[in-house]
């Protein structure tokens, strides 16, 4: 357990929860919030720099820090990548679009 | 097939629907049916009563979805044409929010395009709904889109 804990304490610092980079390259990212996470937010786009390959999970992590109410809707969203659903571990590359997206309710 | 000449009619509006005009646009000669699903502003949400409807949608994205839709059904039923107009922006109480017409040769095939349609709109198409009452707002109870499948365990976001 404790091999795991720290094993999990390195990949965290590597950068899986943190956009800080480590790594010489670097995405720029078009991200998009919309509906109550926008009102969260406080603004429906932003542009952030993260490690080339870095997971949607660990740029939604970046926002949920900053912003814990956002974190809480984790569980109830899901994210896009250059318009199509996408899992959360889907890595991220320079001029990607991400969005969170509440539940949707059109009609 | 979607006629090449007179493809399908797929829009995100802002102002009224015209429904007649999306209804002129899939019927034709061959067909025997036109079967159209109109989704109006209800007036009232939760047993509460609903002043208005505020629609947003990541558009890019829902018109990409919606174009999805009209492939599918293509794919799934034999029908002619579809029209889908879904509208955007506050709505007043029954006023049409989305409105889908849909032609075959025969009705069954109609009817069961129509239905995958709006059912399919309402739980993949991003668009969203914020609920207006007397006494505040909220955005709607929505349905969750199919997530694509994680190709490794995925970790809450720490708190």
């Amino acid at each position: 357990m404790a091999l795991t804990a720290q094993a999990m304490a390195r990949y965290t610092s590597a950068g899986y929860n943190s956009l800080v980079s480590l790594s010489s390259q670097t995405a720029r990212i078009k991200v998009l919030f919309f509906g109550r996470l926008k009102e969260i937010v406080g603004h429906a786009e932003d542009s952030v720099e993260v490690p080339d390959g870095a997971p949607i999970e660990a740029l939604f992590s970046h926002y949920g820090s900053s912003h814990p109410e956002l974190a809480l809707f984790r569980a109830s969203l899901v994210a896009s990548r250059n318009q199509e659903f996408a899992a959360w571990s889907t890595p991220l590359h320079s001029g990607d679009e991400v969005a969170f997206l509440p539940p949707v309710s059109g009609g | 097939m979607a006629n090449l000449l007179q493809p399908d009619l797929l829009a995100l509006v802002r102002d009224p629907i015209d429904q007649a005009a999306l209804i002129q646009h899939v019927r034709a000669a061959e067909d025997g049916a036109v079967v159209t699903f109109d989704g109006t502003v209800r007036n009232h949400s939760h047993g509460r009563r609903t002043l208005y409807l505020d629609y947003e949608a990541y558009e890019s994205m829902a018109l990409g979805k919606i174009r999805e839709i009209a492939a599918q059904i293509h794919e799934k039923f034999p029908i002619h044409l579809v029209a889908i107009a879904h509208r955007l922006g506050r709505l007043e109480i029954g006023e049409t929010s989305v409105f889908i017409a849909v032609s075959s040769a025969h009705r069954p095939a109609a009817f069961d395009a129509c239905r995958f349609a709006i059912d399919t709109l309402k739980g993949t198409v991003p668009i969203w709904k914020k609920e207006y009452f007397e006494d505040g707002a909220v955005w709607a109870d929505g349905e969750m889109p199919p997530a694509p499948v994680e190709t490794r365990a995925a970790k809450p976001a720490s708190q």
